[in-house]
């Protein structure tokens, strides 16, 4: 159901701000959103000056300098640094993306720090993603060959691997799915764009061959039709692919076949 | 119950984009005409029951709110036409990479205010 305004505990307060004390002439603001489940108080957001001569290029740099050097308590998943684990997705300046890819020169005026928009929050900047990771278990999201014997390599031409780029190199961080409102609205049922981009990979892959099953499994009001093509998520997805259109093969596949 | 999770702001938060902005003026513009075409028709179901019904409304219309409302659903009914132009490109599979789908998302809103302005003085002239 669409609920535009926040459930009473979830909605933000202004929480505490902390000077610099480095003494830097180069500051920046930067508001983290901030929720601490120990203390039963609503979300707060905390104000953090940054000395950004000492800081390097990125969001999650700047996340990684206020944890060592300003306030400890702050919380946040990242891993690799890299843009390649996913773990470091979160909404900066409005946006979602990944801390570590997202350069802090690109944000103009103070640096707003949200968790992924629309999850159940753990703790600060950390979301819960047990459903969306339930949804991709519920595509079956591996190799089913039956007749093809298991010791033996399948053989796969270029041109049907080829199908398969810009859907393998999904990392699953989440930033799509939770960037887009039908998703928001309908999360328990609609299957979300990180997850269909997922099932259309296992779809034209040439040596699936549950295709038909696979695609009636998806074809449905709630789980696929409910992708209106508002184009968040393309906008949003830090590997640069694009699962609104990987979502249109999949309805035009199906109104193009008999199942 | 004390302690329980909240959920993370995310409307409150998330930054408009022209495709986002373009489908839920989509929404919007599609119930207001349904709503406006009612209308209408219930207008010209009163003609059949004689002139005066017809002076109320002429008269209602020709008012400066009535001119508004007019032109107000001109609008809207220019740019559901060319949305829903938009909505069959990208049913057919087209339109989806970033930079096309701005090109065609502002020339919707565009060419809503353009057909917007050559309907209402096309229908200006005929009346």
């Amino acid at each position: 159901m669409v609920q535009i305004n926040l459930p009473k505990n979830s909605q933000v307060r202004k929480g505490r701000y902390f000077k610099d004390k480095t003494g830097s002439k180069n500051l920046r603001k930067v508001n983290i959103y901030r929720w601490d489940p120990s203390s039963g108080e609503n979300p707060r957001i905390d104000t953090y000056e940054v000395d950004m001569d000492n800081c390097p290029s990125k969001v999650l740099d700047i996340l990684n300098k206020i944890k060592n050097e300003i306030d400890s308590t702050i919380a946040y998943r990242r891993s690799c640094a890299h843009g390649v684990c996913g773990s470091c997705a979160m909404n900066m300046d409005g946006k979602n993306g990944l801390a570590c890819t997202t350069s802090h020169k690109e944000i103009d005026g103070d640096i707003d720090i949200y968790p992924l928009p629309h999850l159940k929050v753990k703790k600060d900047l950390i979301g819960d993603l047990d459903g969306l990771y339930k949804q991709y278990k519920s595509i079956e999201p591996w190799l089913k060959s039956n007749s093809k014997s298991e010791t033996k390599e399948i053989i796969q031409s270029k041109e049907n691997r080829e199908k398969l780029d810009g859907a393998y190199e999904c990392i699953m961080c989440a930033c799509c799915s939770t960037s887009c409102p039908s998703y928001w609205w309908n999360g328990d049922k609609y299957l979300g764009p990180a997850v269909l981009l997922q099932a259309y990979r296992w779809i034209v892959d040439s040596r699936d061959e549950e295709r038909q099953a696979r695609l009636k499994k998806v074809a449905d009001e709630l789980k696929l039709y409910r992708c209106h093509t508002i184009l968040n998520c393309t906008s949003a997805c830090p590997k640069g692919l694009n699962p609104a259109k990987a979502i249109a093969e999949i309805k035009k596949m199906l109104a193009t076949t008999n199942i | 119950m004390e302690n329980k999770e909240p959920l993370s702001p995310h409307i409150q938060i998330y930054r408009w984009h022209i495709s986002s902005l373009v489908s839920i003026s989509h929404r919007i513009t599609g119930i207001i005409n349904i709503i406006a075409i009612t209308l209408i028709c219930l207008w010209v179901s009163l003609l059949f029951l004689g002139e005066n019904n017809y002076e109320i409304i002429n008269l209602f219309l020709s008012s400066q709110i009535g001119k508004f409302i007019i032109l107000a659903l001109t609008w809207s009914f220019s740019f559901q036409t060319l949305s829903e132009i938009r909505h069959l490109i990208m049913d057919l599979g087209y339109g989806f990479e970033l930079k096309i789908t701005k090109i065609i998302s502002l020339s919707v809103i565009f060419g809503s205010v353009i057909l917007t302005i050559i309907l209402y003085l096309v229908g200006k002239n005929f009346i």
